[in-house]
């Protein structure tokens, strides 16, 4: 039984209040890509992510070039990760080309790797500040991160796009009084890191924005297919450093972060767990290298493969398990290249995630996923 | 732990700070320095030497044009172009040796790898900026000068936090 309403006061038809609201694809707020949202007032009624719009066919120009001339363009979609995104696809061509990596190339590997993880994070998390109104957390994470990047270019001459990584090893050994530098600059990196705890971490004011958020609980989180610090934040102790060592991981004492509450706020702590995790395993490799010895297997600048053959490998990157499938046909260039990153799988969670939340919370869950477009478009 | 001391403890967070020196780097005036003179690359052993890759070098005594840097451009950023070198300038065999353009150029150094000669090394420059396209283009006896850089800041770690000293 419905009262009677005044005339000219009628209720709106659901289908007519919803509005459908395009967030993106112009770069703030979004990153080069766009969320279409249903609103029905403040809450979202559905959500549709549009990614596509930084497709730069990697995965086909890796057809047409060789082994070493596809490094400096397979790690362009991550470059604060290159180290990381480059890493499967070197492992891959290692096994194609038949080579050996001397021992300290793989401890060389392992800290670049670490130190790429922790760049990549600290720029999320400045964003992920920065997009919360916190203009302090955008500052510190952006400028602690000179600290890292100084060592990578120390280490690989670039501060950025590094190519460092190459099938057979890493291009150059490490420059003189590196690990007393390196050890110096992580150190203070992590004291720093800990300050974040009471600025952000702690802060009322962002566990009000963040706490449950978004929640994805443990199954949902396993049958969507997320990866890494989304899926570690709804409690799945899941990381390939420990479940498939790859290099030197195995020697090395590695722990996970896990928390139990998969909302934004475990999602944005988690990745600042790793860092400090992160800390832990260079100081681990600085310790554990051997300090001496080659870095490179010495390859001709057009290797040969060995025959047909098909290989995957993955790695822990920044945003999760990072896959590459490579199948070769036994020519110079390889027949298929394709890269299964962590970004595309989380960014699947988010229509879940962003049903019947409102809309002022659709950014501290949207950066809390981890998602970088340039990576999930390729 | 209650909003009031929470959102006090992030504010007493951020004042420390103002006794802590500046981290950032006054960039024209103080440069970072850097390992060594530049990325550099031993064909005997196949291993290369750590330093920045900037601006290359060109040894024109070295380069017999042969071609290998412009090959290992070929699909990373097709910028190397092998140019004829004029007569009062050294020549080598082909007379033929490598111009770079900057406009093009990544900066991963597999030229550097590539040449077996010891020719092509890359230096510590990195202010390449031009006002025009032709100004980014280098020819083979611009790329033969040592360039002129003076860099002396270093990240300094004390007990007041870091700093570029």
């Amino acid at each position: 039984m419905t009262a009677e309403l005044p005339p000219g006061l009628a209720l709106q038809k659901v289908d007519e209040r919803i509005m459908t609201l395009n967030v993106g694809p112009q770069h703030p707020g979004s990153g080069h890509m766009r969320i279409v949202v249903q609103i029905d007032g403040d809450y979202i009624v559905a959500c549709d992510p549009d990614p596509g719009y930084v497709h730069r066919g990697e995965e086909k120009m890796a057809e047409y070039r060789n082994y070493i001339t596809n490094i400096p363009h397979l790690e362009r979609p991550v470059i604060h990760d290159s180290c990381n995104v480059l890493y499967p696809y070197v492992l891959g061509a290692e096994e194609i080309l038949g080579i050996e990596v001397p021992e300290r190339a793989k401890y060389v590997r392992v800290i670049a790797s670490e130190l790429n993880r922790c760049i990549y994070t600290q720029y999320w998390l400045a964003i992920y500040g920065i997009f919360l109104g916190h203009s302090t957390m955008f500052m510190w994470p952006a400028g602690d991160r000179e600290l890292l990047i100084d060592l990578m270019e120390k280490m690989s001459g670039a501060r950025v796009t590094h190519a460092h990584f190459v099938p057979g090893g890493v291009r150059n050994d490490l420059p003189a009084n590196f690990e007393d530098a390196c050890l110096r600059q992580v150190n203070y990196f992590e004291k720093r890191i800990k300050e974040y705890a009471a600025v952000f971490y702690d802060n009322p004011i962002l566990i009000s924005r963040t706490k449950d958020t978004g929640v994805l609980s443990k199954q949902d989180a396993i049958r969507l297919g997320t990866t890494g610090s989304v899926l570690r934040a709804s409690g799945v102790d899941y990381d390939l450093r420990i479940k498939e060592p790859y290099d030197v991981y195995e020697e090395l004492d590695v722990h996970t972060n896990v928390m139990k509450e998969g909302d934004s706020y475990a999602r944005s702590k988690v990745p600042w767990l790793d860092m400090m995790e992160s800390c832990n395993i260079i100081r681990q490799a600085l310790q554990k290298m051997p300090k001496s010895g080659s870095v490179r297997t010495k390859l001709k600048p057009n290797p040969k493969t060995k025959g047909p053959e098909t290989v995957y490998k993955r790695v822990e990157s920044g945003r999760g398990s990072l896959g590459c499938y490579i199948v070769s046909d036994g020519k110079t260039e390889p027949y298929r290249v394709k890269m299964s990153v962590g970004s595309f799988r989380n960014l699947i969670a988010l229509p879940y995630l962003l049903k019947g939340e409102k809309l002022g919370n659709m950014p501290s869950v949207y950066w809390s996923l981890n998602y970088w477009p340039v990576e999930a478009d390729r | 732990m209650g909003t009031a001391t929470g959102i006090i403890r992030a504010l007493n967070s951020g004042i420390k700070h103002l006794a802590i020196k500046r981290f950032t780097l006054r960039y024209p005036e103080e440069k970072l320095k850097f390992v060594g003179d530049g990325y550099q690359f031993d064909p005997s052993t196949g291993v290369g030497i750590a330093g920045l890759k900037g601006r290359h070098m060109l040894f024109h005594d070295h380069c017999t044009g042969c071609q290998l840097c412009s090959i290992a451009c070929e699909g990373v950023a097709e910028a190397i172009a092998m140019v004829k070198v004029p007569d009062n300038q050294k020549q080598n065999k082909k007379s033929i040796m490598p111009q770079i353009d900057y406009g093009k150029c990544v900066f991963c150094g597999l030229c550097v790898d590539a040449c077996p000669f010891y020719a092509l090394y890359m230096t510590n420059d990195y202010e390449l900026s031009s006002f025009t396209k032709e100004g980014l283009i280098y020819t083979p006896a611009q790329l033969a000068v040592k360039p002129y850089v003076s860099q002396d800041s270093e990240i300094q770690i004390t007990d007041r936090g870091a700093t570029h000293g």
